[in-house]
């Protein structure tokens, strides 16, 4: 979803975190390819807000962070979706598909609706 | 993947764990770029693009970070802190025989400490229930509640009209009450109940309620105007306690007339709770507007008299102004008014003296009790502070005894990688959550110990003061208990988190034993130096209460000049009963005549004042060639006597006569002075010299007696005169207001106080009494405050003793343990069962020794706080140091026997065996 100014809404970014980790630790950068390539690069204008995001899930406790090394060896923080975390992304899921399903059915309605 | 361990991080490390993380993303994309063709530098460019402000980023990445760290540790801090309370009560419920000993111990330190605090803050800190007490100024001596002073005019205390001017002729306060003390009251409340009860009276102005701005519960209070005619308000308002004791909150009682001193008065309000007037340490049962003094008490009339000066003044201050405006202002108003309205004589004398102004805050009201009780009651605070002092120490051995059998507990929890501080954390919570035990219990100890305090002090009849937990009790109950715990705690929790891990883990517990608490190895251990600390501290409670205690002795012992072991002092009520004026002398004569006549009766005489009867005449006197240096110097106490007083007192004439039956009912123009005043005006022949009173009066001297402590044992007597009994009128002592009989008896005084009341019902049946006691009994009295103080001083001594024996036991017998091995080896090598006995007392009397010398310089040092209760005692009176040292030794000797001859008994196959 995007705002007039064609960033992220805010909600739709944490939603993408937590998907993107609901498959194993991952750090930053890969979060960030993910989002990237499942989304043609075109929801992800820039990928700074990521790691904001990153951190204010942490702090809410949907994830926790451990540093570890990275494929090519380097020193990376992982993030790792929590219990808490896995029920948020479920609820996140849930409310944004009846959501979708509403505007879906409005935006394909066929008749005015009389009183 | 592999991980590394997450170290706890500070700040700076949150701050380089973002930097980190963002660094790696930008090398990642870097990386990423280069690898699809591009340039380093313009690789970087992009990155940088895609990621946006790295700046902002980093900045709210390490702020959600700091936020969240701030919760983690306030959340596990209080998890630990919950986790250490459960620990410790599980652990204090487990040795339980032991929590009890020391729960009990600190409950009676702190309930002590909080005791006399409770008294501090009734007598001295509390003000009074009234609305906004901090705006009251007290004009007069607040000490001199009681007082009435006929003569020249004072400051201490005031006279009505002074009052009247002062209330009318400030522009600093918006009100001023004045209150006064009341005589004996004769109250008849129930006609179908003939017998007379004394309820305490006083006398305030009509205005004293609503300046204090205290409603009345039921009824009402005074009007303004009552004050306007001298005698026209027969009205009474009783205080709340007065209602409930005599009337069982019966609300009739509001309306009803009672009979007091021969007036119908009327009841027409009652005090709210709480407030029992504006005397700390006085209840009123019934307040009476002044203007009816003159009515109720017709032989002393006051009220238009400038000379007699009685009343104590509150003033309310106006908004903005200040006590300091008040210090400054009304000694020029009351001493211009003074000046102005007294007779020239007074006026000149007035002027010519030194005087002190009483102007001074009267938001805690006025107390007899506070100034008599100051020194003793800060006495008694440093005695509970060292006595709680002493049970920290004790309670600190004992924490520090169990720390070492924990010690295996502590090291298997530090190597298996507990934090140091939080091993000391959670023992300090361990004695946190014992002092705040103790600290509940210790409240209970003072709830009733100032309660039976109070009743101790008021000789059986508790002094009335308002007590109980307000917020500086409360408040200073925490600090002191957290105080405690600093002490008792801190020392063995930091000990015991330092133990050698190696030689711990090694060799169990015996080995930390060993590390931490013997006797000669090396360092003096923290074990031994509480004791000596101890010792140290009973040292000073003991010199001081054995200084007390002497002093005493002295107090009671001093000779007082007169025969007191044989005197019952007669006090009646003449006036009350008509015998006023001319009839007051037949009347001493008849009830001298009768008393004498009783079997076992030695002699009889009667005078004014008396001895120990509280009432006391001063006068000042011109000497002939004498030149006063001070306006005190003319100052001299007199009473008048019957014949043959000093005969029948038993005090000891020095030169000259007593009076005889010819000097009296004569113009007094004869007196006997005691020796101080003979001295001080004559030097040594005063038999035939002159004495003027009243300016122009001479009376000559023609008799000398050795001083009489005639109404304090503890202070030197003033010069005093003794006159003639008057039994006609006379321009220089008029008529006597009081009389008192001395009667000597042959045996036991007690024994014929009953045949003394049944010969003066013989002479009147309706003559009230109002006293009959044996002479002791009444210096008894006088020096209750002393007693309570002795009492109580050695309470807190022998219980400072027994805790450092208590103490010096446990170490003996700990370090005696310890060195089993070596006493069997000697006992193996021919030691001697004395020998051996010998060796270990000798290490007790050593720390004995050690506390001594520590201890002494302290006592000297803090017994000079005792300085004004001590008479006749030195501040370095050897006695009562070798009293306290030879007490002390005594009770070390006996703490250590039983150790040591633990040790004599070792025997050398089980000694070895057992190391």
């Amino acid at each position: 979803m995007l705002t007039n100014d064609g960033g992220l809404v805010r909600g739709t970014l944490d939603v993408l975190v937590l998907k993107a980790l609901s498959w194993g630790p991952r750090h930053g950068y890969a979060i960030a390819e993910w989002v990237n390539a499942i989304t043609d690069g075109e929801l992800l204008v820039e990928e700074g807000p990521l790691y904001t995001a990153l951190h204010r899930l942490e702090k809410n406790g949907w994830l926790t962070s451990e540093w570890g090394y990275s494929d090519n060896n380097r020193r990376a923080k992982y993030y790792v979706l929590s219990r808490a975390g896995r029920a948020q992304l479920r609820a996140e899921v849930t409310s944004w598909e009846r959501y979708v399903r509403a505007v879906g059915k409005a935006l394909g309605a066929a008749t005015p609706l009389t009183a | 993947m592999r991980r590394v361990f997450r170290l706890p991080f500070l700040t700076h490390g949150i701050e380089r764990d973002v930097d980190d993380e963002l660094a790696f993303h930008l090398e990642m994309r870097i990386q990423r770029l280069i690898a699809a063709g591009r340039s380093y530098d313009d690789a970087r460019q992009e990155a940088l693009r895609q990621f946006g402000d790295v700046n902002a980023v980093r900045e709210s990445c390490v702020s959600l970070d700091e936020q969240r760290e701030r919760a983690r540790s306030r959340i596990d801090m209080m998890a630990e802190l919950q986790q250490d309370i459960v620990y410790a009560l599980r652990t204090l419920r487990r040795n339980k025989g032991f929590t009890a000993v020391i729960v009990g111990a600190l409950a009676i330190g702190i309930g002590a400490n909080t005791t006399i605090f409770t008294l501090i803050d009734a007598v001295m800190m509390r003000t009074l229930p009234v609305r906004h007490p901090e705006q009251l100024v007290a004009i007069g001596d607040p000490a001199r509640v009681g007082g009435m002073s006929n003569g020249s005019v004072r400051t201490d205390v005031v006279s009505y009209p002074l009052y009247k001017d002062i209330r009318d002729n400030n522009q600093l306060f918006s009100a001023v009450l004045a209150s006064g003390r009341a005589p004996r009251l004769d109250a008849q409340i129930d006609a179908s109940h003939p017998e007379l009860e004394h309820p305490r009276g006083r006398f305030i102005s009509a205005n004293y309620f609503s300046v204090l701005g205290v409603p009345a519960a039921i009824g009402r209070t005074f009007d303004a105007h009552m004050d306007d005619v001298i005698g026209s308000s027969p009205v009474a308002v009783i205080s709340d306690g007065y209602w409930e004791r005599r009337f069982q909150r019966d609300r009739s009682v509001i309306g009803r007339t009672v009979t007091i001193n021969g007036i119908k008065i009327t009841i027409i309000g009652a005090a709210p709770p709480g407030f029992t007037g504006e005397i700390v340490g006085t209840s009123t049962d019934v307040w009476l507007p002044v203007t009816m003094q003159d009515v109720l008490r017709p032989s002393q009339k006051v009220l238009d008299d400038r000379g007699s000066s009685w009343l104590l003044l509150l003033g309310r201050l106006k908004p903005g102004a200040t006590l300091a405006q008040a210090q400054a202002q009304l000694p020029v108003l009351l001493r211009h008014d003074i000046v102005a309205a007294a007779k020239p004589l007074d006026a000149r004398n007035f002027l010519a003296g030194k005087r002190t102004w009483y102007v001074s805050d009267g938001s805690k009201g006025f107390s007899r009790v506070r100034d008599t009780f100051r020194a003793p009651l800060f006495t008694l605070m440093c005695g509970v502070v060292l006595l709680l002092c002493i049970i920290c120490a004790n309670v600190a051995n004992l924490l520090l005894a169990r720390a070492v059998a924990r010690g295996r507990e502590m090291s298997v929890r530090l190597a298996l990688g507990a934090d140091r501080s939080r091993l000391v954390r959670q023992l300090l919570t361990e004695s946190a959550v014992l002092a705040a035990l103790s600290a509940v219990a210790g409240l209970l100890v003072a709830w009733w110990g100032s309660h039976a305090l109070l009743t101790l002090a008021g000789d059986g009849r508790a002094i009335p003061l308002r007590m109980g937990m307000d917020v500086a009790v409360m408040t200073f109950t925490v600090l002191v208990s957290v105080g405690a715990v600093a002490l008792f705690g801190l020392v063995p929790a930091l000990r015991a988190s330092r133990l050698d891990l190696a030689s711990m883990m090694r060799s169990g517990a015996s080995a930390i034993a060993g590390a931490s608490l013997g006797l000669r190895r090396g360092r003096a251990p923290l074990g031994m130096l509480l004791v000596v600390g101890q010792v140290a501290l009973s040292i000073v409670l003991l010199v001081g209460a054995t200084m007390l205690v002497r002093s005493l002795r002295n107090v009671q012992s001093t000779d007082v000049g007169i025969d007191r072991d044989h005197l019952v002092i007669v006090d009646v009520d003449a006036a009350s009963r008509g015998y006023t004026g001319a009839r007051i002398g037949p009347l001493a004569n008849r009830l001298r005549d009768r008393l004498a006549a009783i079997p076992g009766v030695a002699a009889v005489a009667f005078s004014e004042n008396g001895i120990f009867s509280g009432t006391e005449s001063s006068s000042s006197v011109e000497i002939p060639g004498f030149a006063m240096r001070q306006p005190d110097d003319s100052v001299v106490a007199f009473d008048q006597v019957g014949a043959g007083y000093m005969r029948a007192i038993g005090a000891h004439l020095l030169a000259g006569r007593d009076i005889e039956r010819g000097d009296e009912g004569r113009p007094a123009r004869v007196i006997v002075v005691n020796r101080s005043l003979a001295h001080f005006y004559f030097g040594d022949t005063a038999i035939g010299k002159f004495i003027h009173f009243n300016d122009s009066i001479a009376v000559q001297i023609v008799g000398v007696v050795a001083d009489i402590r005639d109404h304090d044992l503890s202070r030197a007597s003033p010069r005093r005169v003794y006159f003639p009994f008057m039994h006609g009128a006379d321009s220089l002592l008029g008529w006597p207001g009081s009389l008192r009989l001395e009667v000597r008896t042959a045996g036991d005084p007690t024994a014929l106080v009953q045949p003394v009341r049944a010969a003066l019902m013989s002479v009147d049946p309706l003559l009230p009494i109002d006293g009959v006691d044996p002479l002791v009994t009444l210096m008894r009295e006088s020096i209750a405050q002393e007693r309570l103080l002795a009492k109580l001083a050695t309470a807190f001594g022998v219980l400072a003793l027994l805790l450092a024996a208590i103490g010096l036991y446990g170490v003996m017998t700990y370090a005696i343990t310890r060195r089993t091995g070596e006493i069997g080896l000697r006992v193996a090598l021919g030691a001697q069962r004395v020998g051996v006995i010998g060796m270990v007392l000798g290490d007790a009397l050593k720390l004995v020794a050690a506390g001594v010398i520590v201890g002494l310089p302290l006592a000297l040092a803090i017994v000079r706080l005792l300085g004004s209760q001590l008479h006749d005692v030195s501040l370095a009176d050897p006695l009562s140091i070798g009293v306290a040292v030879a007490v002390l030794t005594l009770s070390a000797v006996v703490a250590g026997l039983v150790p040591a001859v633990r040790a004599s008994r070792v025997s050398p196959i089980v000694a070895l065996r057992a190391d």
